[in-house]
């Protein structure tokens, strides 16, 4: 990614803003921008979804491999999971080799979802030492403005928990829903203007410092974390985020959950 | 199903997927889908999906890509690794980068570069669902998409492509038609005065055959070039 100028004006503005617990765009601390979630969105793929959080919007497409088990894991299957950002997405976006900031997107998203244990790579197995599924997750961003972690694992979760085992196509059986056991959900905070606020846009990010990624799981436990870019915070900050994100991530949950249902 | 067992067309002339020799697939066009982006367009081409994206003019770095007299076009054409059956691998490869230098031959032969001197214009081309004609469907929506920025250019270019299949003529291949098909030419049209920036062809067809693949050609891209039209009207309003 190309290094954003950011002029001190943004900072300055930002650091006003908060003194008056007040946000760029009207939003209080916590509160996140309107969300809209599509499943099934990409006919080739065969688990996917499109998420729109603000002007923010990504997709996740998910693919089957057949793959030959690790020697010492032969009866289980893999996850992978790659995000590519391409410079379609924003103005400060590079062609080229993977860039730092994708890699870590792709991998924190992939913690919170392979350390859930929502997918049981055992039940990945088609034939023991021979032959697994390797699920293939594909993040794409379609438009960036800020907070792509948090639209990213959603996707993720949403087009996995949606997708079809492609058994018929590669001639080992019949189709079959994907096993998911659990709905990992992550919630991003940034620190913009002194204070933490969730869901920031690209203004936010740009004027602001450090960012921490929270991912829950269904009960509330703590799957993933990661704190990113430069700043110090303190333990009640954290603490005070952390409470903030059991509540953001049930909600998320339940839009995910009631999606799912009206499929 | 080898090659050669392939039936596109019943004995009615209706295809598989109940089109006629000289009928296109639905062609749905969205400006504005991307709204970070200076200027960006949707489009549905039968199966086919792609987004495209223009930032810019910019500042074109390094100094060294910089041309004194005019604007360079940066295009990128690429597929993204869920748009097929078999995921692809991210990264370019050399069909990508070969559609990619195609698309920028054909569009800075109407984008008035010599307005912007030192500069650069990206055009981002992103298929999201592949279904044979990927190419038209990118160039299309990137001359939409510098529209939807405001660029000025002499007239859109309009990409379609006929093709042959089971020694048919045919407008605009699906998959399997594409798959079992004899040859395909896509060709990039102003529709203003039905002139070429884009031309590309594979296969196999006779004098004949060629020049009724390019009366179909020229005739589908003025339907295609009206929904663009469409498209830009419906963001602006206003005639265009």
């Amino acid at each position: 990614m190309a290094i954003p100028i950011i002029p001190s004006l943004l900072r300055n503005n930002l650091a006003e803003l908060a003194a008056d617990n007040k946000r760029l765009d009207g939003r209080s601390q916590f509160s996140g921008r309107d969300i809209e979630i599509e499943i099934d969105c990409l006919h080739n793929a065969e688990g996917s979804c499109r998420v729109r959080m603000g002007d923010t919007i990504v997709l996740a497409g998910v693919k089957f491999q057949i793959m030959t088990p690790y020697p010492d894991r032969p009866t289980q299957g893999g996850l992978m999971t790659s995000a590519e950002i391409r410079p379609v997405c924003g103005p400060n976006w590079e062609p080229g080799p993977p860039s730092e900031e994708s890699i870590e997107m792709g991998r924190v998203v992939d913690r919170g979802i392979r350390e859930s244990g929502c997918i049981d790579t055992n039940e990945l197995c088609i034939l023991p030492g021979e032959k697994a599924w390797q699920v293939i997750l594909d993040l794409f961003a379609v438009s960036d403005d800020g907070n792509m972690f948090d639209a990213f694992a959603l996707a993720a979760i949403a087009a996995l928990r949606t997708a079809i085992v492609p058994a018929e196509k590669f001639d080992v059986g019949e189709d079959y829903k994907l096993p998911v056991n659990g709905t990992p959900i992550m919630a991003s905070y940034n620190k913009v203007g002194g204070r933490f606020v969730y869901d920031a846009n690209k203004r936010e990010e740009l004027g602001g410092d450090e960012r921490i990624h929270i991912t829950l799981g269904d009960e509330g436990h703590v799957h993933s974390l990661q704190k990113g870019l430069r700043g110090v915070f303190t333990a009640e900050e954290f603490t005070e985020i952390m409470d903030n994100a059991q509540i953001r991530c049930q909600e998320l949950r339940q839009m995910v959950h009631e999606l799912e249902g009206s499929k | 199903m080898g090659y050669g067992d392939y039936q596109c067309m019943d004995e009615n002339g209706i295809r598989e997927d109940g089109r006629k020799a000289d009928e296109m697939r639905p062609v749905e066009i969205e400006c504005g889908v991307i709204p970070v982006a200076d200027g960006s367009a949707y489009i549905k081409w039968g199966k086919n999906e792609a987004i495209a994206a223009v930032y810019g003019p910019m500042e074109a770095h390094p100094r060294k890509i910089q041309r004194q007299d005019r604007a360079i076009l940066d295009v990128r054409y690429n597929m993204a690794p869920f748009s097929t059956s078999d995921r692809i691998r991210p990264g370019f490869n050399r069909r990508s980068r070969e559609i990619s230098k195609v698309t920028r031959d054909a569009l800075e032969s109407v984008v008035d570069l010599e307005l912007y001197p030192r500069s650069k214009i990206r055009v981002e081309i992103e298929i999201i669902c592949a279904e044979a004609g990927t190419r038209c469907c990118g160039i299309t929506a990137a001359s939409v998409a510098l529209a939807d920025a405001g660029i000025p250019m002499s007239d859109m270019v309009v990409s379609v492509a006929a093709g042959k299949c089971n020694g048919i003529v045919l407008m605009d291949l699906n998959k399997p038609e594409d798959n079992y098909g004899e040859a395909d030419l896509p060709m990039g049209i102003l529709p203003m005065t039905d002139e070429l920036v884009f031309l590309q062809m594979d296969g196999d067809l006779s004098m004949e055959e060629f020049q009724l693949a390019w009366d179909y050609n020229i005739k589908a891209a003025h339907e295609v070039h009206a929904i663009m039209v469409e498209a830009l009207k419906k963001r602006y309003g206003g005639d265009i």
